[in-house]
């Protein structure tokens, strides 16, 4: 063994280590940003509490005991709400997975019930379907009255539980989810077709060539933006379809949907024109293009709905175009919530203005 | 119709053949019945210029990369710009192609100057940029196809595949072909708006010498076909093969130019013509008196140093017309290689400028 040779080449490797960005971002960067927004992400499980608003109709001694009960099991952060608040928009507004309203007559049903055990009451339940954690709070409340009946009668069922969705319809996850994918998806494809377009291109002398050919720039960038709206419509397409086939969903389509598509691609487009002029390398704009759209990817609400992440990672959320072009895509197609539906798609046209021209103008052919 | 004087490398006879410019005609020696080729060179017309450069100039910060250099090519020639990698050949060409702008100086082409014209020549010249990849994806016949829908003139794209000889690889996807087929296809690809003017940047770098002849050959045939080729290299036996004129680049600037012959004796040592064992008396005194200079070589072997390769044909005719015998002739010839030894005090293959 010459130590000398191992020494030369442990040298050479630790330049062209630290001389590439690439091998630089995706060997220390990289794994130092997962970490980061992972645990940003998750650092809250261990001691998860679920805010639960509870309106109380009935505001009797049996009521605030039952309030008291909740408030003391430790996961529930109890929120009371007044009796003219209208539940399923709280709920909606405030983006939370549920809440409970306790009807008018509770208190008047269990002392009832210690002489005759036949009557109940039900509370309400109202909860947003789209949210990853309602069914974890719905199984606690009932948990906590199965519990409070077998107190209160050793077992019989007295207070009971009724569920609505506060959008209307029953929705689940995969109808949140489908939007998202679309969401994603387009993202992904513009980016990196974006990215090959002024790296790839570039290098192989492509875009040399077409300089000196009678096609202008703008002639070039229209042609392959047309490309890149066949394929998100395709794109949006497939993915629909299986949301309708397999997961039996029902999909409007609409022209806030199509303008929300169509604004998508000219934005994501926009971003790689700018990570291609600045990133000269095709295998580091590639890991550019990852850094920009993976992140976003998990915080723009694409697969889990923001409240399941700490209050700052969701403000972080919202300057994201990403999360405007889901929520936008959800609203369009999914929950028919057009005010919504109309305010994200402008606020993804805005996006998709400022980085496309900003990607046009930054995009050059000519060599320096 | 064209006239062509040759000698027979077996026997000697001299034969005069006649072709079309462009032709290349099979003939066969008169005298041992020797088969070989006679190829009638189109001529270049000197009533043309396609390009003319005039004081460019290229600067990076602190470098510069091209240097105050003025050459102007005829329509129809072959030039090519020989120097080391690094020299400035591939700013040069890129900045005639429009694709990088000058510090300083002017660039016409067809009497257009391309700062303020250049859209009015797009459509008569083709270009291979250097290190080309065309699209992986795509089949030889559709990336002709898709690059020739540019233009408003078009090539016969069959015709361009025949003339390539691509038409066994029309159909193969444009990653599957080897290096040389792909730099075909790049020449290809430069041809299918039928333009005037063809730039090839470094066109057989990386190729293996069948390769490297191969795209030879196609380069030798689009002369013929009276285009005016501009080519970049650093391979010093390319610019022989092929070229009517070269401008060698060092530095960032052109330190000499000229056809080969200009330059080999201008800046080489001349060509040598060895006869051997012959009648050295009758031969000196018969060439000495029409001028040569020659000198003898012991065992009845003589030298001449010729400083154009038609005075071979004299040579012999003479020494024919003498009857003085001889064994053999041979030829050593001074090369390009010399010639940037004697200009810059280092050999071509091993300078980085």
């Amino acid at each position: 063994m010459n130590p000398k040779i191992i020494a030369v080449d442990f040298v050479a490797s630790l330049k062209g280590w630290y001389r590439s960005r690439g091998i630089l971002f995706w060997s220390l960067l990289f794994p130092i940003m997962l970490i980061l927004i992972f645990g940003a992400i998750f650092s809250g499980v261990g001691d998860t509490k679920y805010t639960l608003p509870v309106q109380d109709l009935d505001d009797s001694t049996w009521s605030h005991t039952f309030v008291g009960t909740l408030s003391n099991i430790s996961v529930f952060n109890i929120e009371k709400l007044s009796v003219d608040e209208n539940v399923s928009a709280y709920v909606r507004d405030k983006s939370l997975a549920g809440a409970l309203v306790i009807p008018k007559g509770f208190g008047d049903t269990i002392a009832e019930s210690f002489i005759d055990k036949n009557v109940s009451i039900n509370v309400s339940f109202y909860y947003d379907p789209s949210s990853n954690s309602y069914s974890v709070l719905q199984g606690m409340i009932s948990n906590t009255l199965q519990e409070y009946n077998m107190r209160l009668s050793g077992g019989n069922h007295i207070i009971g539980i009724t569920q609505e969705s506060t959008i209307g319809k029953n929705f689940n996850y995969i109808d949140f989810f489908v939007p998202g994918m679309i969401g994603f998806t387009l993202m992904q494809t513009c980016i990196y077709g974006s990215i090959e377009r002024n790296t790839k291109y570039r290098k192989d002398g492509i875009l040399r060539k077409l300089l000196t050919m009678p096609i202008t720039r703008t002639e070039w960038i229209l042609a392959k933006m047309l490309f890149m709206l066949f394929l998100s419509f395709l794109s949006t397409v497939a993915i629909t379809i299986v949301g309708i086939l397999v997961w039996g969903m029902t999909v409007n389509v609409n022209l806030v949907m199509i303008v929300i598509i169509i604004a998508n691609s000219f934005l994501f487009s926009g971003i790689g024109m700018i990570i291609g002029r600045f990133v000269k390398e095709e295998e580091t704009a590639d890991m550019a293009g990852g850094a920009i759209s993976f992140p976003m990817m998990f915080l723009a609400g694409t697969f889990f709905p923001l409240e399941q992440m700490p209050v700052f990672l969701q403000s972080f959320a919202k300057i994201l175009p990403l999360y405007y072009v889901n929520e936008g895509l959800r609203n369009a197609m999914i929950y028919l919530d057009f005010d919504k539906a109309i305010f994200n798609m402008a606020i993804v046209l805005v996006f998709a203005i400022v980085f496309f021209v900003a990607g046009v103008l930054l995009t050059k052919w000519k060599e320096d | 119709m064209l006239e062509k004087t040759v000698s027979c490398p077996n026997c000697h006879e001299i034969s005069t053949f006649y072709g079309e410019p462009g032709e290349v005609k099979k003939v066969t020696c008169p005298k041992c019945g020797t088969l070989g080729k006679v190829t009638f060179a189109r001529p270049i017309p000197t009533d043309g210029v396609a390009i003319e450069v005039s004081h460019l100039k290229k600067v990076y910060g602190d470098l510069t990369a091209v240097n105050d250099i003025s050459f102007s090519i005829k329509k129809g020639e072959v030039f090519a710009f020989l120097g080391p990698n690094g020299a400035g050949k591939t700013t040069t060409v890129e900045i005639i192609e429009s694709i990088r702008t000058a510090t300083a100086g002017t660039v016409k082409i067809f009497d257009k100057d391309i700062s303020t014209s250049f859209n009015d020549v797009k459509e008569n010249i083709g270009i291979l940029p250097q290190e080309f990849h065309s699209f992986e994806r795509l089949t030889v016949r559709e990336t002709l196809d898709y690059f020739s829908k540019f233009y408003k003139k078009r090539a016969d794209i069959d015709e361009i595949i025949k003339t390539m000889d691509l038409t066994s690889h029309k159909d193969m996807l444009y990653r599957n072909l080897s290096g040389g087929l792909k730099q075909r296809v790049g020449v290809a690809m430069a041809l299918v708006n039928d333009p005037e003017i063809i730039f090839l940047d470094e066109p057989t770098t990386g190729l293996d010498p069948k390769a490297r002849r191969e795209v030879w050959e196609v380069i030798a045939g689009l002369r013929n076909k009276g285009k005016t080729v501009f080519l970049t290299t650093h391979y010093m036996e390319e610019a022989e093969y092929l070229a009517d004129h070269i401008a060698i680049i060092y530095k960032g600037k052109i330190i000499a130019e000229g056809s080969l012959d200009e330059l080999i004796n201008k800046y080489g040592q001349g060509s040598i013509l060895h006869i051997k064992n012959c009648s050295t008396k009758d031969a000196l005194e018969i060439l000495r008196d029409r001028g040569f200079d020659v000198h003898t070589e012991g065992n009845g072997d003589i030298a001449v140093k010729i400083d154009y390769k038609e005075r071979v044909l004299e040579i012999l005719s003479l020494l024919r017309h003498d009857c003085v015998e001889y064994e053999s002739i041979s030829i050593r010839r001074s090369n390009l290689e010399e010639v940037f030894l004697t200009l810059t005090g280092a050999k071509l293959g091993e300078v980085e400028a």
